[in-house]
């Protein structure tokens, strides 16, 4: 029977306690920088507060308020077609580009390079090209479609077409990103196993359809799930490319929020949304996980 | 898609308030002069310190302090730079924690909310005192400064609005230099004879981002027309009369006629490159854009009327040091500071030095002050514009919700989504939602 202070002895001294050591720097930046302000925004969604006078309790008020809130409506559309194109195209795109880079093609590394590049500029570089690519008087898009007879389109100006405009901008900054994870799984596929296939006498489509795919199963899972919540966390392109404009029209969720709490002084209201945003982001991921273990099998 | 700035602040609170400030032996007497040594901090938003670029404005407040630290030995001014634009934000989150500075520089339309921080010095009683002359201060700089009747900020920098055209433009379109009794008709006809569309010539920018910028823009035109942004008491929007219908209007008008040039990036400054190269024949700006200009033969001209003889007012964007309390013998400090920067001869010398148009209306009769328009071109016309600024935007914590409403209102006007009288009657109907929650 072992006493007490030996088995805090024993704790002090195992592989336990080290192992804690060792990972107690990203513990702590994850409770300053991840868990106190979760708990903290979850209260604020509780409050009227502007962070500088003493708040007020309010209940569920804010929570209340939001079904009534035109601006968080459209916010909320403008995510769901955002996620809806964004997702696919990037997505595909990805597989397809990859695809065309899985081949020994002369300089293949340049053009792997080229794809990979818009993920590593910054965001701010990137919006401010579309920005000057996109300008409805004076840009190159205008210009070139002009010379097929096509335009002039208004692209970020317009209120129809601002949204279409940040998914184009989007998908080209991210597709480099997927195209990168789909090369790497591509590689791993073992060549017998093609080889067979070929054998048998499938056609290049059916080896795509029957054996690539399949084995790209459990990658496409993981980037449809982490290109979804990206895509619902939409942000920066937005607050720079249009700031949310033309009016309301590039609307969404985590940018009305920001309007409110760091424009309008409504930081509880804000923080709610926050919140629900995560909720839908959580029902979202669920469903695509349950829905993606049916489909994918993950043995090679 | 990277948030992790947004939380960032946040937690800054939270470590802020983990800390605690200190307080030093200083001491105030009876009649209300320091003694012992005290250490005051400062923001403001002027260039940062070398290595990095020294404005004329930074270096005009360092002189500022040397002469003043010469003349008050025990005290001791530590200036620090916090750009303006995120002063609000930062003081906010120093006031949770204590930090705040002793004077800081704040936009006018911070004000309503910094009122709600206990911590801020309420200056009501010190600018009555006769020598301080508060009433030498423009009209609009004092509304702006005051709150529910409390003035809590000392006039720091004052601007205004009026036309600056390309005279080039209006020689080659034959339109006939613009008078100072000007009406809006006039400026319509004006852009539409100067706009060019073969060479993407515009005859008006007109911000169309729905952000303070654009809505500042159509509040000078709205008090023009005779109208006001709120009612009096300030619990109902007054921005779809008639008038606001009349000033909107005036603008789809010019959207319709395809002069503007509507700008959705004013942030970005891109506007005064295009005026630069010769591409916009008049723009609403304020005096910080002539330097701008190096390029155009340009004219400044005060604010149209609607009607002839009808009222040129004009808005303006007055920003204010405020004092953070820290203890009395750091706020009857900050309070000494401040005078001496706002007393006539100071506000003179940064005038000449920056550019700046003064923030006191005696010292446009000061002997020196000639040499100001020499000086700086054009920039007469805005000095004497600040006898146009009469009114100020309203000093309501929720205006700037309001304006976000008005903003997208004029947005739709522009891109011909709504009348003006519906898109107008719309942003009330949501302002009056916002001005019904108390505060």
């Amino acid at each position: 029977m072992a006493t007490r202070g030996a088995s805090v002895r024993r704790v002090m001294t195992s592989d336990h306690a080290v192992g804690w050591a060792f990972a107690s720097p990203a513990v702590l930046l994850i409770i300053v920088f991840g868990l106190i302000p979760i708990v903290w925004s979850a209260l604020l969604s509780f409050q009227k507060t502007n962070l500088l006078s003493p708040a007020h309790w309010v209940g569920l008020a804010n929570y209340r308020a939001l079904p009534k809130d035109p601006y968080f409506e459209q916010s909320m559309v403008h995510s769901a077609i955002y996620t809806v194109l964004f997702v696919p195209f990037s997505v595909a795109g990805g597989l397809l580009t990859a695809i065309a880079l899985n081949r020994p093609v002369r300089g293949i590394r340049i053009y792997r390079t080229a794809v990979f590049v818009p993920v590593v500029v910054s965001t701010i570089a990137t919006v401010i090209i579309f920005l000057w690519v996109f300008d409805p008087n004076f840009g190159l898009a205008n210009w070139l479609l002009g010379k097929v007879g096509l335009g002039p389109f208004a692209f970020f100006t317009s209120s129809n077409g601002a949204l279409y405009s940040i998914v184009a901008m989007t998908v080209w900054g991210w597709i480099g990103f997927n195209v990168i994870v789909y090369l790497a799984a591509l590689q791993g596929i073992p060549r017998e196993l093609v080889e067979a296939a070929e054998i048998d006498g499938a056609g290049t489509l059916g080896i795509f359809r029957n054996v690539t795919l399949p084995l790209l199963g459990p990658v496409t899972l993981f980037l449809v799930v982490w290109s979804s919540i990206n895509a619902l966390q939409l942000f920066d392109e937005v607050y720079l490319a249009t700031n949310g404009g033309p009016g309301t029209a590039t609307y969404v969720p985590v940018f009305y929020l920001y309007k409110l709490a760091f424009q309008q002084a409504e930081a509880g209201y804000a923080a709610a949304i926050a919140y629900v945003l995560f909720a839908v982001i959580l029902v979202l991921t669920v469903v695509q996980l349950l829905v993606g273990r049916r489909m994918v099998h993950y043995s090679g | 898609m990277k948030r992790l700035w947004l939380v960032v602040p946040l937690v800054l609170v939270v470590i802020a308030s983990a800390c605690s400030t200190s307080s030093n032996g200083a001491s105030v007497t009876a009649s209300g002069s320091v003694t012992g040594q005290v250490n005051l901090t400062m923001w403001m938003g002027y260039t940062p310190p070398p290595p990095v670029n020294q404005s004329q404005e930074y270096l005009s407040i360092v002189d500022m302090v040397n002469r003043f630290e010469a003349a008050h030995p025990n005290i001791h001014i530590d200036l620090q730079y916090v750009n303006s634009d995120n002063a609000l934000q930062k003081s906010t989150v120093a006031l949770q924690g204590g930090k705040q500075p002793d004077i800081s520089y704040q936009y006018g339309t911070n004000m309503p909310q910094l009122a709600t921080a206990p911590k801020l010095v309420d200056l009501t009683q010190r600018v009555q005192d006769p020598s301080f002359d508060w009433n030498d201060f423009f009209e609009g700089e004092r509304a702006v400064a005051t709150v529910d009747g409390r003035v809590l900020g000392i006039p720091a920098l004052v601007d205004n609005l009026a036309i600056v055209y390309n005279k080039d433009l209006f020689a080659k379109a034959a339109v006939p230099t613009p008078t100072p009794d000007w009406t809006w008709d006039d400026v319509r006809a004006a852009a539409k004879a100067t706009t060019d569309p073969a060479n993407k010539v515009f005859g008006l920018v007109f911000p169309a981002d729905a952000s303070e910028t654009m809505v500042w823009q159509f509040e000078a035109m709205l008090w023009e027309a005779g109208g006001d942004i709120l009612n009096a008491d300030s619990t109902q929007a007054a921005f779809n009369s008639p008038a606001g219908v009349r000033a909107a209007t005036m603008l789809q008008q010019m959207q319709q006629d395809g002069s503007l040039y509507l700008d959705f990036h004013p942030d970005s400054g891109a506007y005064t490159n295009l005026f630069n190269s010769g591409k916009i024949g008049m723009l609403i700006t304020g005096p910080w854009d002539l330097s701008a200009f190096p390029d155009v033969n340009y004219g400044v001209v005060q604010m149209p009327s609607f009607d002839p003889g009808g009222s040129h007012i004009t808005i303006a964007g007055p920003d204010n040091w405020v004092i953070f309390d820290n203890g009395a013998d750091r706020v009857e400090a900050s309070w000494e500071f401040l005078q001496f920067m706002a007393s006539p001869e100071n506000v003179l010398k940064d005038s000449l030095a920056t550019s700046h148009l003064p923030t006191r209306a005696s010292v446009e009769q000061m002997p020196g002050f000639s040499a100001f328009d020499k000086a700086y071109p054009g920039v007469g016309v805005f000095a004497q514009n600040l006898a146009n600024v009469t009114k100020a935007r309203p000093q309501v914590t929720q205006y700037p919700e309001v304006s976000s409403f008005l903003g997208l209102a004029l947005v739709s006007i522009l891109q011909g989504q709504a009348s003006p009288q519906d898109a107008l009657n719309q942003a009330a109907d949501q302002a009056n939602g916002v001005l019904a929650v108390p505060t």
